[in-house]
């Protein structure tokens, strides 16, 4: 077993950023108020883009932003706890089966998410959801039906699952193609002898900009979610391949920023009111 | 008066003086181990019953399955597929030299066998490229039923004739009945056959291995297994698990298919790239179940590796990489994971901990003591 090589390249956590964190940690926690039976609903459809170009996979021609070109083979990753929130304060956690979904980009049933709960009629001022699954439900053997059990994060990495594989392949330095598996889940640390000594929980809120809307009885509000790939390496944190290299599994480091960039990577393209049929 | 006196002399006339027993074959519940999942790839035209899966094992060992009662052209399933070795040939097969296989024809399959276990929970393909898959839109190679009656038919296997074989079981005692108890009808059709075997296969499942009742917390794994395991579920290891399971993805296999570094060269009519037309499937196949992988060599798709210690080889320092070569295998530019030699014995001693006893012995799976000419 080799030793993991212990990073200390960057000073993450600035205090600009960490009352950022701190802001956006609380202003998106969802209180547990469940939604009635009556009402409207919610249709998140998933995009994938880099940059503005829609994803294109197996094709080299991305470059991000710290200049690594690459490509992208497959994004597989884990939604849930769907929050409602009002220009009030108050929130409303979508919890109905199933309150946690995976979006696969090989399989396209998996890029429609209806929510089952209903959605009170009213005015909502933005959406929230975790990315990845929380410590609470990220269990081991919740899922035994693939696709969501190949998601498993080995016991002695933490257990549960990934919070996203984003597969795919980039041009180093030297001009070798080398693959990445840009994985999110449970962090580790580590003693100077390669012994495992904790977990970190790594999954987080994410706020979706731009994202109010209205809704009556009978609707239907269809957020239209789109993941810029780039924005994975990009910010607040360069995320640099030929710093980190292809696994990430067991750095912590290179996880956390990949979770501070997380923040960041979506956003609506269209959301639209419709009548429920 | 006429009429109902009319209908039960047609009655007595047809059953010999006694009410036809009424279909009604009771259906057989797969229990499904800890971890494993829940859904069942078992098409809705096949339910599986006690009466089909017994009719099915009978049919899996009766060499008559060929059509021929010639001793030198008989040949059923387990011919190839043999218990002891995960119904797989086994590498020290007497008949099959070196585990290749060849149908009674004497010619050798294009493919090496993959491992006959868990196949009910395989939604994504059978065989090495997957063509058998329940969306194809043939509907001829969707699943188990189909590979048994490709198998049965095919000029590098049992090379059968379905009248011949369907002729062949009708006239033989004890099975017209078996056929009725199974799908309510004594007239033996070749769909039928298909069927039985198919729910037969269905049911073996191997899933107690040692590395099983360590999940359940009933035994310990010694320190190299425990190091193994460390190394098969870590990206710093030896990273099988991404494609090969572990504790979380029981089966031990995605069933999913990968490039994964074997060759620079594709030039297989059958890899999964003649499936689905993928450029980046060249030289793809499937990462089969590593459950009682050290009874089912050889190894690979082409056979090209006896032991384990070869394949373990082969991963540590032997990739090759392509453009098609899958992004998971992340250590492709160092030709593998490189492990050490205690670290290459550690990975096979946990790999050893998927063998499963109980399975390669159960006689629930095994060749009948009698067939039904002597029921």
């Amino acid at each position: 077993m080799k030793l993991i090589q212990n990073k200390s390249h960057f000073n993450y956590l600035t205090p600009v950023w960490a009352l950022l964190v701190f802001l956006i940690a609380t202003s998106s926690s969802c209180n547990k108020t469940k939604a009635p039976e009556t009402g409207g609903k919610m249709i998140i459809i998933f995009q994938h883009s880099v940059g503005d170009q829609e994803l294109e996979t197996d094709t080299m021609k991305y470059v991000n932003a710290a200049g690594n070109p690459y490509l992208v083979s497959e994004i597989q990753y884990f939604i849930s706890d769907v929050c409602l929130h009002t220009s009030g304060g108050d929130s409303i956690l979508l919890t109905k089966w199933e309150d946690i979904h995976y979006v696969d980009t090989d399989i396209p049933e998996t890029l429609q998410y209806n929510l089952a709960d209903s959605i009170p009629e009213g005015d909502y001022s933005y959406i929230s959801f975790t990315f990845g699954i929380n410590e609470e439900k990220n269990k081991s053997l919740m899922f035994v039906n693939p696709p969501e059990s190949y998601m498993f994060w080995p016991e002695y990495l933490g257990g549960g699952y990934h919070y996203m594989k984003l597969n795919g392949k980039w041009k180093d330095n030297n001009g070798v193609i080398t693959p990445f598996n840009f994985h999110l889940g449970i962090g580790q640390t580590y003693d100077s002898a390669g012994n495992i000594t904790g977990f970190i929980q790594n999954y987080f809120r994410v706020v979706l900009p731009q994202s109010s809307f209205s809704i009556k009885n009978g609707q239907v509000v269809e957020v239209i979610l789109n993941m810029d790939v780039n924005q994975w390496f990009e910010d607040p944190e360069i995320f640099d391949f030929n710093v980190w290299g292809g696994d990430i599994m067991q750095k912590q480091e290179a996880m956390h920023i990949g979770c501070m960039n997380g923040h960041n990577v979506f956003s609506i393209s269209e959301l639209s009111i419709l009548l429920l049929e | 008066m006429v009429i109902s006196t009319g209908y039960f002399i047609l009655l007595g006339a047809c059953c010999n003086g006694k009410p036809p027993e009424p279909y009604k074959p009771e259906p057989y519940k797969i229990k499904i181990p800890f971890g494993f999942p829940t859904r069942l790839n078992i098409p809705g035209d096949n339910p599986m019953t006690v009466e089909g899966v017994r009719l099915g094992r009978y049919l899996f060992y009766d060499e008559r399955l060929s059509g021929r009662t010639n001793p030198d052209s008989m040949m059923s399933c387990a011919t190839c597929h043999v218990q002891k070795n995960s119904f797989e040939a086994g590498i020290d097969n007497p008949r099959f030299p070196g585990g290749f296989v060849h149908g009674i024809r004497g010619k050798q399959t294009h493919h090496v066998m993959l491992p006959m276990i868990n196949l009910v929970w395989n939604f994504e393909g059978y065989g090495w490229n997957g063509y058998l898959y329940p969306d194809n839109p043939d509907p001829l190679k969707r699943n188990l039923e189909d590979m048994v009656r490709e198998a049965v038919l095919s000029p590098v296997e049992i090379a059968g004739d379905t009248n011949q074989i369907k002729e062949l079981f009708q006239n033989i005692k004890g099975y017209p009945r078996l056929f009725a108890e199974a799908f309510g009808s004594n007239k033996i059709t070749f769909k039928n056959i298909e069927r039985a075997i198919a729910q037969f296969i269905r049911t073996l499942i191997s899933a107690n291995s040692k590395f099983d009742k360590y999940m359940r917390g009933e035994v310990q794994l010694s320190q190299s297994e425990l190091n193994g395991y460390v190394l098969f579920t870590t990206e710093e290891g030896a990273d099988c698990f991404h494609c090969h399971g572990g504790f979380g993805n029981p089966l031990f296999t995605t069933n999913l298919f990968y490039n994964h570094g074997m060759d620079s060269v594709f030039n297989d009519p059958q890899d999964r790239f003649a499936v689905t037309g993928d450029p980046m499937d060249h030289g793809a196949y499937k990462a089969p179940t590593l459950r009682n992988i050290e009874l089912t060599g050889p190894y690979m798709h082409d056979g090209r590796y006896n032991t384990l210690e070869q394949v373990v080889d082969f991963y540590s320092h032997g990739l090759i990489k392509t453009k098609y070569t899958d992004p998971l295998m992340h250590h492709i530019n160092t030709n593998g994971v490189q492990l050490t030699p205690q670290e290459k014995t550690d990975l096979i001693n946990f790999i050893k901990t998927l063998r499963d006893d109980d399975f390669l012995t159960n006689p629930e799976f095994s060749k009948p003591d009698k067939f039904p000419d002597d029921f």
